[in-house]
C-alpha cells in the first residue's frame, strides 16, 4: 500500500518544474512567480523547504541540478531572457550545536539571448562542468565553466541556430565514451508546414563543432519536452517526446565505414510506440532511473506510466489522477510500432491510482 | 408574476412644418442608414448572444447554484454525484463526480437581452435583466429574502425605449447597477442605477407591480444616478474591481471608453477601436482590459491605452471572453460553434526598466465530449472550475487542470499541482527491474563468492539462475579435472565441441536396435554418436554420461520433485528408457497442470512401435500437431522420426536449451552437430536468450548475447555482475568498461557506496597489480621530508622481523623536530589518544585528521567529540566554521 504525499509548496503561481539533485535527496522547483524553492529531505523522508529566493525578473522555466562533485550547483531559465547558475554557501554565525544557515548566490546570469530561455541542463560530468541553454529565437547554446572551482566565469563554447524556436533540449546521458556528446532539442512552432520539430546533434571532435545529425521529419507538430533516458550500457539510444501524444524512438547508432571515416555517427531512427492516452497535448516526460518506464502528464491533469516490456514493445502500466478530477475514463488508443513482422499486442490492463489514496492491485499485469 | 408586455414606448411624433419633415425624412434616412449599419454589426457580433433558444450559463454568488437562460431562466444546483447514488428525476450528471438539479425555472422574459445576478445573495438570487426594450427587470425565483427590500418585480425604465445591450452589478458597492443601451438620439446610452435609492419613497401601484418609471416625470419614482455616453451604442460594459466606481464601456464600434462615477462630466479615457464586444477587466489586476471583435481579441494595458499590448487571433469568431477570478491573468474565450475553450495565460515581464512583450501561454481545453458550446463561466471561488452549456442544453462542470510537471528520481516519482501543491510517491509501485537491481544489490548479488550462493538470489528468475547455475557447473568441472585447466574459465558448449571433425577426430557410431531395449516386435536400431568431448557437453547440460547410470535415476527423480513430470519422461525416453518414462508419467499426480491426462500420455507411450507405416506411428504423427507441451511433443517427435531426422525435436523451442543441446549432442552426426549449435548460438544471441550463455560460453558471441539481454531488458545489473564474473578476458574492453561504470554509477546515485565498493573490491581482485596510488603523504613541517615514507617503512622491517612492538613516532625521523600537536589534549601527533571518552580507544582514535580548510587538526577522536558540540575550529583565534564547510550534511 503506498499512498502520494502532499508537500505544500505554496508558490504564487503554475510550477513550471520540479528538479531532484543526483541521489533523490533535495528537489528544486521554479515558478512562474520568479522564485526558486529548494526542498531537503529529512531523516523521516519529509520534505523540508530550506530555500527560497526570487531568482528571475519573469516566469522561470526550468531549474537543474549539477553533478555534486561540482558542488550543490542549480541552474534556471527564465522568461527574463536569462539563465543563472547557483551555488549554495553556507552562511555566518551557526550558534553551538546548529548547522549554518544556507543560502544560495548567484554566481552567473547568462545574458546571450534575446529572448525567453527555454531551458537549461547541465551536461553529463564526464565532459566537465558544461551547460546548454535553448532559446525561443532558436538557438542552442553550450557554455563551459573551464575552472570548477570557479562558478563564476563561463564561456560561451558553441553556438548553434536552430532556425526554429526551441522549448526543450535534453543531453544524451551516455557513459559510454565511444560515443560522442550528443543533445536533442524540441520546438514547439506551431506550424506543421516548418517540418521536423526534433533535432539531434553531436559533437564532432575532428571539426571541434557540434553539428546536427538529424531532424525528425516525422514529429510536425509542436514539442512540448523531451528527454533522453539513462543510456545504461544500451546499445541504442532511447529518446521521449511530448507532443500531441507521447512517442518513444529508438536512435540506434549504425556501425559503417562511411561513419568511421567521418567521424560522424549514423542514426537508425525508429519510431517504437506511440501513445494517445492522455487524448490531449503531452506537457512533460520524463524517466525512471533505468529507462524502462517513462512517465508523462498531459493537459488531462494525468500522470500516465509506460513500461518497456521487450525491447519495442511498450505498453501503459498506471495512471494517476486527480481526485476532484472530472475526467473520464482514459481510453486506450495506444499504437505500438514494430518494424517487423513481431507485433506483440498490447494488453490494455493499467491500474488507476487515485491520488488521495493510492491503492495497489495485486496483480501484476505484465510478466 | 405576470407577463410583461414589450410594446415601445416611443414619445409623440411632433408635429411639424412640411419644409421641416423634408428635412428629418432625409435625416431620417441617414439615420436609418446608420442604424441599420450598426444592427448588422450588431447581428454579426451578437449572433449568439442572447437570442431566444441561444443559452446562456452563469454560476451564481450562492457557490453550488448557476442558472442559464435563453428562452426561460432556469434556476440549478450543483451536488456531489456518487457510483450508489439515484438521481433525482430532474437531476443530471454535469461531470464524473457531481450532478446538476433544476430547482425552479422563471419563463416571465422571453426577451432577455442581458442579465446579471445581485452579487450580495445568501439563500436566493436577485436578478438583473436586460430586456429589448431597454427595462430592468429585477426579479426572483419566487418568495425571497430580497422581498423585505421590495426589489423583486421593480423595473428600471430608460427616458426612451431601445435594446438593453448589457446589465452589470457593481462587484463592489453591490447596489449599483449599470446598464447599456442601444443608441436613441442624443440620449444617454449607460445608465447607472441605485438599486437602494428608490426603496423608501417606493409604493406598490395599483396593479400591484413595482414600477420605477423615468419616462414620465410626473410618476417618476427613481431615476438613474449617473447617465453617460449621450448619443452612443453600449455593446459590453465592465466594471474595473480594483477602482470600482470606474466603467469601462464598448461602444459604436469604435471606441472603448472609460468613466468614471466620481468624475461624471468627462471621459477619463478612450481608445479607437473596433474591438467594442466583451470588454472584460481583469478581477486581479486593473491594469489590463480584454475586448473582442470577429476573430481578434484584444489585449489593453491601461496605462498605455492607446494601442493595444497584444491581439490574439482566433480561427473562428469569438462569441465570449472571460478573466478567470482564481488565476492572477487568465483569459478564456470561446469561438463560435467550437467545442473547445482556449485559454490564454498572459505574463508582463519587466527587464530592467524595459516592458517586454507579454509572454501568453495558450492551451486548450475540452469540457466534455464534442459540443457546440454557446457559453460558459468561471466559479467566483472554486479554482479553475468552469460551467459550460452547448446548443443542445447539455452541461458540463469542468476543472480546467493546471499544468503538471513531473520528474523522476532515484526512488521517488513528484508531480506538481497547479501552484501550491507538489505530490510525490515511492517508485516501489511500479514493479519494474530497477527496483529488483536495488534489492538485489543489498543482498550482495554478484559479489557472493560462489556462484551457486548468487544463483541463489536470482532463483525468481530462471533464466539468471540457469546462468549463474553454468557458471558453477564449469567451475565444478574444472576441478574434477573434466574440462581442461586452462585460462578459459567459463567455456561454452561450441568451443568444447570445436575439437571434434568429421574426418580427423570423428565420433563413435553406436547403433542400438530396439529390440535390444525390451522391444522385442521392433525391426529397426538407433543410432547415437559417442565422442570425449561431447559427454563434456553433456556434462554441462547436466545430462548422464551412461543410461543406466545411478546419476541417470538421481536426475530424474530431481526432476520429478521439481514436478517437472513431463521434462523427466522426455529425457527418460531420449535415453531410450521407455519403461521410465512411462513409470514417471503414471506415478505424476493427477493435480497437475495436465491432470490425469499424463497417464493416458503413458498409455499411448506403450504402445511404441517402430514400424513406419504402423497405426501408432500415424495417429501419433496426427496428434503430435495438437500437443501443447514442448516436451511431450519433443518425445513424440522423437519416437515417430524418419531416417534420424531430429529437427522437429531440435527445434522445439519451448524446451530449455541443456535439453536441446543435449540431444544434438547425443544424436547428431559430428558436421551436423557444429552446424545446429552455430545456429543455436547465433539465434539465441540475437534473441538476447542468456540461457544462450552455455552455449557460447564466454567468447565475444557471449559478450554480444550479454548486449542484446542488455538491450531487452534494461539490467545492468546482471550484465555487469556476470561480464565481470565471467569474462575476464574482456574486463578491458569498451563494452564492459562502459557497463561497469554505469552499474557503478546507480548504485552511487542509490548512495549504496559500501556495495559499490565490494564490487569494486572484486573487480580490482581480478586484476592483478594496479592498486591505487597512495592518496595522501605526511610530511614534516620543518625539512618538509616524508614521514609516511618512513612509516611505510618501518611497517614492512616490522612485517619482517616479526617485531611485536608498535612503532611510536612523534617526531621527524630525517630532523627530529617534533611532530604538530593534537588541538585538544595539546599532546605531539603519533602518541596515543587515550581514553577520554571512556569507551574503549580503537586505532583510528589515534589517527591523524585535520580540516582540509584551516589545516588545523589532531586525534580523530578527540576532533569528533570537538565537533558533536561546537561548529568552529578548537584552535583559539581560528574562525573556521569547519564542521559546516564539510561536505552537505543533510538538511538542519
Amino acid at each position: 500500500m503506498c499512498e502520494a504525499q502532499e508537500i505544500n509548496a505554496e508558490h504564487k503561481d503554475l510550477i513550471h518544474d520540479v528538479a531532484y539533485d543526483y541521489y533523490g535527496r533535495r528537489m528544486a522547483t521554479c515558478s512562474s512567480d520568479h522564485y526558486v524553492k529548494v526542498w531537503d529531505q529529512n531523516s523521516e523522508g519529509k520534505w523540508i523547504l530550506t530555500s527560497s529566493w526570487k531568482a528571475h525578473s519573469g516566469s522561470v522555466w526550468k531549474v537543474t541540478w549539477a553533478h555534486p562533485e561540482f558542488g550543490q550547483v542549480l541552474a534556471t531559465s527564465s522568461f527574463d531572457r536569462t539563465a543563472a547558475v547557483w551555488e549554495e554557501i553556507v552562511g555566518e554565525l551557526p550558534g553551538p550545536g546548529e548547522r549554518g544557515t544556507r543560502h544560495w548566490v548567484r554566481r552567473t546570469n547568462l545574458v546571450d539571448s534575446r529572448t525567453s530561455v527555454t531551458d537549461v541542463k547541465f551536461g553529463p560530468k564526464s565532459q566537465g562542468l558544461q551547460l546548454a541553454t535553448c532559446s525561443a529565437e532558436g538557438t542552442i547554446r553550450i557554455y563551459e565553466a573551464p575552472d570548477v572551482m570557479n562558478l563564476s566565469q563561463w564561456t560561451l563554447q558553441h553556438e548553434i541556430q536552430c532556425k526554429l524556436p526551441c522549448s526543450c533540449l535534453t543531453w544524451n546521458p551516455s557513459l559510454n565514451r565511444l560515443h560522442p556528446q550528443m543533445i536533442a532539442v524540441g520546438s514547439d512552432d506551431p506550424n506543421p508546414t516548418n517540418g521536423g520539430k526534433v533535432f539531434v546533434y553531436e559533437y564532432n571532435e575532428n571539426s571541434r563543432r557540434w553539428i546536427k545529425l538529424e531532424t525528425i521529419s516525422s514529429l510536425v507538430d509542436p514539442v512540448h519536452d523531451i528527454a533522453f533516458s539513462p543510456n545504461l550500457g544500451r546499445s541504442y539510444h532511447v529518446l521521449a517526446v511530448g507532443t500531441k501524444d507521447v512517442k518513444i524512438l529508438n536512435l540506434t547508432p549504425v556501425d559503417d565505414e562511411q561513419s568511421a571515416q567521418s567521424g560522424v555517427t549514423k542514426l537508425d531512427i525508429e519510431t517504437i510506440a506511440q501513445f494517445e492516452d492522455h487524448n490531449s497535448l503531452v506537457w512533460r516526460v520524463c524517466w525512471n532511473l533505468n529507462g524502462n518506464v517513462l512517465c508523462s502528464t498531459g493537459d488531462d491533469g494525468s500522470v500516465r506510466m509506460f513500461k518497456m516490456n521487450a525491447i519495442n514493445s511498450w505498453k501503459p502500466v498506471a495512471v494517476l489522477k486527480g481526485d476532484s478530477a472530472q475526467l473520464s475514463h482514459a481510453q486506450y488508443n495506444s499504437i505500438s510500432i514494430t518494424n517487423g513482422s513481431t507485433s506483440i499486442p498490447f494488453s490494455q490492463t493499467a491500474r488507476y491510482i487515485k491520488l488521495g489514496s493510492i491503492s495497489q492491485s495485486r496483480e501484476t499485469p505484465w510478466h | 408574476m405576470q407577463f410583461y408586455d414589450c410594446s415601445y414606448h416611443n414619445p409623440p411624433p411632433p408635429k411639424l412644418t412640411k419644409a421641416q419633415k423634408d428635412k428629418n425624412r432625409r435625416r431620417q434616412w441617414k439615420r436609418g442608414r446608420k442604424v441599420v449599419f450598426q444592427l448588422t454589426e450588431l447581428m454579426s457580433s451578437l449572433s449568439t448572444r442572447n437570442m431566444s433558444g441561444k443559452l446562456e450559463i452563469q454560476w451564481s454568488p450562492i457557490t453550488n447554484k448557476f442558472i442559464t437562460w435563453g428562452a426561460e431562466i432556469g434556476l440549478y444546483q450543483i451536488l456531489p454525484y456518487r457510483e450508489d447514488l439515484d438521481l433525482p428525476p430532474t437531476g443530471f450528471k454535469v461531470s464524473d463526480t457531481h450532478f446538476a438539479q433544476v430547482l425552479t425555472t422563471n419563463c416571465n422574459y422571453h426577451l432577455v437581452r442581458s442579465l446579471d445576478i445581485y452579487p450580495k445573495c445568501q439563500k436566493d438570487l436577485l436578478l438583473a435583466i436586460g430586456l429589448a426594450n431597454g427595462r430592468v427587470a429585477l426579479t426572483t425565483f419566487g418568495p425571497s429574502e430580497h422581498d423585505a427590500a421590495n426589489l423583486p418585480g421593480k423595473e428600471l425604465v430608460p427616458r426612451h425605449s431601445r435594446y438593453c445591450n448589457a446589465v452589470l452589478f457593481n462587484p463592489v458597492e453591490h447596489n449599483i447597477l449599470a446598464a447599456g443601451l442601444d443608441k436613441y438620439r442624443a440620449d444617454s446610452s449607460i445608465l447607472i442605477w441605485d438599486i437602494n435609492k428608490f426603496n423608501s419613497n417606493n409604493e406598490p401601484t395599483s396593479s400591484g407591480r413595482m414600477a420605477v418609471n423615468t419616462m414620465a416625470p410626473a410618476v417618476e419614482l427613481a431615476k438613474p444616478v449617473a447617465e453617460f455616453a449621450t448619443s452612443d451604442v453600449t455593446f459590453s460594459l465592465a466594471w474595473f474591481y480594483g477602482s470600482n466606481r470606474v466603467l469601462a464601456a464598448g461602444m459604436n464600434s469604435k471606441n472603448i471608453k472609460i468613466f468614471d462615477l466620481r468624475d461624471q462630466n468627462k471621459i477619463v479615457n478612450s481608445t479607437t477601436t473596433k474591438a467594442v464586444f466583451g470588454v472584460c477587466t481583469n478581477p486581479n489586476d486593473d491594469t489590463y482590459l480584454a475586448s473582442y471583435v470577429e476573430n481578434q481579441i484584444y489585449l489593453w494595458d491601461m496605462r498605455n491605452f492607446e494601442k493595444s499590448v497584444v491581439t490574439i487571433p482566433q480561427t473562428k469568431p469569438v462569441v465570449k471572453i472571460a478573466w478567470s477570478p482564481t488565476k492572477y491573468s487568465s483569459l478564456a474565450s470561446l469561438q463560435r460553434e467550437s467545442s473547445v475553450i482556449n485559454l490564454y495565460d498572459i505574463k508582463q515581464t519587466v527587464v530592467s526598466n524595459e516592458e517586454l512583450e507579454p509572454n501568453i501561454m495558450d492551451r486548450i481545453v475540452i469540457p466534455g465530449s464534442n459540443h457546440n458550446i454557446t457559453s460558459f463561466s468561471w466559479h467566483a471561488t472554486d479554482e479553475n472550475r468552469l460551467l459550460t452549456i452547448a446548443v443542445s442544453g447539455a452541461i458540463k462542470d469542468y476543472t480546467v487542470f493546471d499544468r503538471i510537471t513531473v520528474n523522476w528520481s532515484t526512488n521517488t516519482i513528484v508531480w506538481s499541482q497547479g501552484r501550491k501543491s507538489l505530490r510525490y510517491l515511492e517508485d516501489s509501485f511500479v514493479d519494474d527491474v530497477s527496483a529488483r537491481i536495488k534489492e538485489r544489490a543489498k543482498q550482495r548479488y554478484g559479489v557472493q563468492e560462489e556462484f551457486a550462493k548468487n544463483g541463489e538470489l536470482v532463483k525468481d528468475n530462471l533464466s539468471l539462475a540457469n546462468v549463474w547455475n553454468w557458471l558453477q557447473l564449469t567451475v565444478k568441472l574444472k576441478e574434477g579435472g573434466i574440462l581442461p585447466e586452462g585460462e578459459d574459465n567459463h567455456p561454452g558448449v561450441l568451443s568444447i565441441l570445436s575439437n571434434i571433425d568429421p574426418v580427423q577426430n570423428k565420433s563413435e557410431v553406436v547403433t542400438m536396435a530396439w529390440s535390444e531395449l525390451g522391444y522385442p516386435n521392433c525391426q529397426t536400431s538407433i543410432v547415437f554418436y559417442r565422442h570425449e568431448d561431447r559427454d563434456k557437453a553433456l556434462q554441462l547440460c547436466s545430462w548422464p554420461l551412461e543410461r543406466d547410470s545411478q546419476y541417470m535415476t538421481d536426475f530424474l527423480t530431481t526432476l520429478e520433485t521439481a514436478k517437472a513430470y513431463t521434462r523427466a519422461a522426455t529425457i527418460a525416453v531420449l535415453n531410450l528408457k521407455l519403461e521410465l518414462a512411462m513409470d514417471i508419467l503414471n506415478r505424476a499426480p493427477d493435480d497437475t497442470d495436465y491432470g490425469s491426462t499424463l497417464n493416458i500420455v503413458a498409455m499411448a507411450l506403450s504402445g511404441f512401435s517402430d514400424d513406419p507405416v504402423s497405426v501408432w506411428k500415424q495417429n501419433c504423427s496426427a496428434c503430435i500437431q495438437r500437443m501443447t507441451d514442448p516436451y511431450l511433443k519433443a518425445m513424440f517427435n522423437f519416437l515417430t522420426a524418419i531416417d534420424d531426422n531430429y529437427d522437429d525435436v531440435l527445434n522445439e523451442k519451448g524446451m530449455a536449451v541443456d535439453d536441446r543441446v543435449a540431444i544434438a549432442c547425443l544424436y547428431l552426426p559430428d558436421d551436423k552437430l557444429l552446424e545446429y549449435m552455430k545456429k543455436l548460438g547465433d539465434e539465441l544471441c540475437n534473441e538476447g536468450n542468456l540461457d544462450g550463455l552455455l552455449v557460447t560460453g564466454n567468447s565475444e558471441n557471449g559478450l554480444k548475447l550479454l548486449q542484446k539481454y542488455l538491450d531487452n531488458t534494461g539490467d545492468i545489473q546482471s550484465t555487469t555482475v556476470i561480464a565481470s564474473r565471467a569474462f575476464h578476458e574482456y574486463l578491458g574492453s569498451h563494452t564492459v568498461k562502459n557497463w561497469i561504470e554505469n552499474y557503478r554509477d546507480i548504485l552511487n546515485s542509490w548512495k549504496m557506496f559500501h556495495e559499490r565498493g565490494d564490487f569494486d573490491i572484486m573487480l580490482a581482485s581480478f586484476k592483478n597489480a594496479e592498486k591505487p596510488a597512495q592518496q595522501v603523504f605526511v610530511s614534516c613541517n620543518f625539512c618538509g621530508k616524508s614521514i609516511s615514507a618512513f612509516l611505510q617503512n618501518a611497517e614492512r622491517n616490522r612485517q619482517l622481523h616479526k617485531t611485536s612492538s608498535k612503532t611510536k613516532l612523534s617526531s621527524c625521523p630525517n630532523c627530529r623536530k617534533p611532530l604538530p600537536r593534537c588541538t585538544i589534549c595539546l599532546l605531539y601527533m603519533g602518541t596515543n589518544s587515550g581514553d577520554i571518552s571512556g569507551s574503549k580507544s580503537t586505532p583510528f582514535d589515534s589517527w591523524f585528521s585535520w580540516c582540509q580548510t584551516c589545516r588545523h587538526g589532531g586525534h580523530s577522536a578527540h576532533i569528533c567529540t570537538w565537533f558533536e558540540e561546537h561548529q568552529e575550529c578548537p584552535v583559539s583565534g581560528c574562525n573556521c566554521k569547519c564542521f559546516s564547510v564539510d561536505a552537505f550534511a543533510g538538511p538542519p
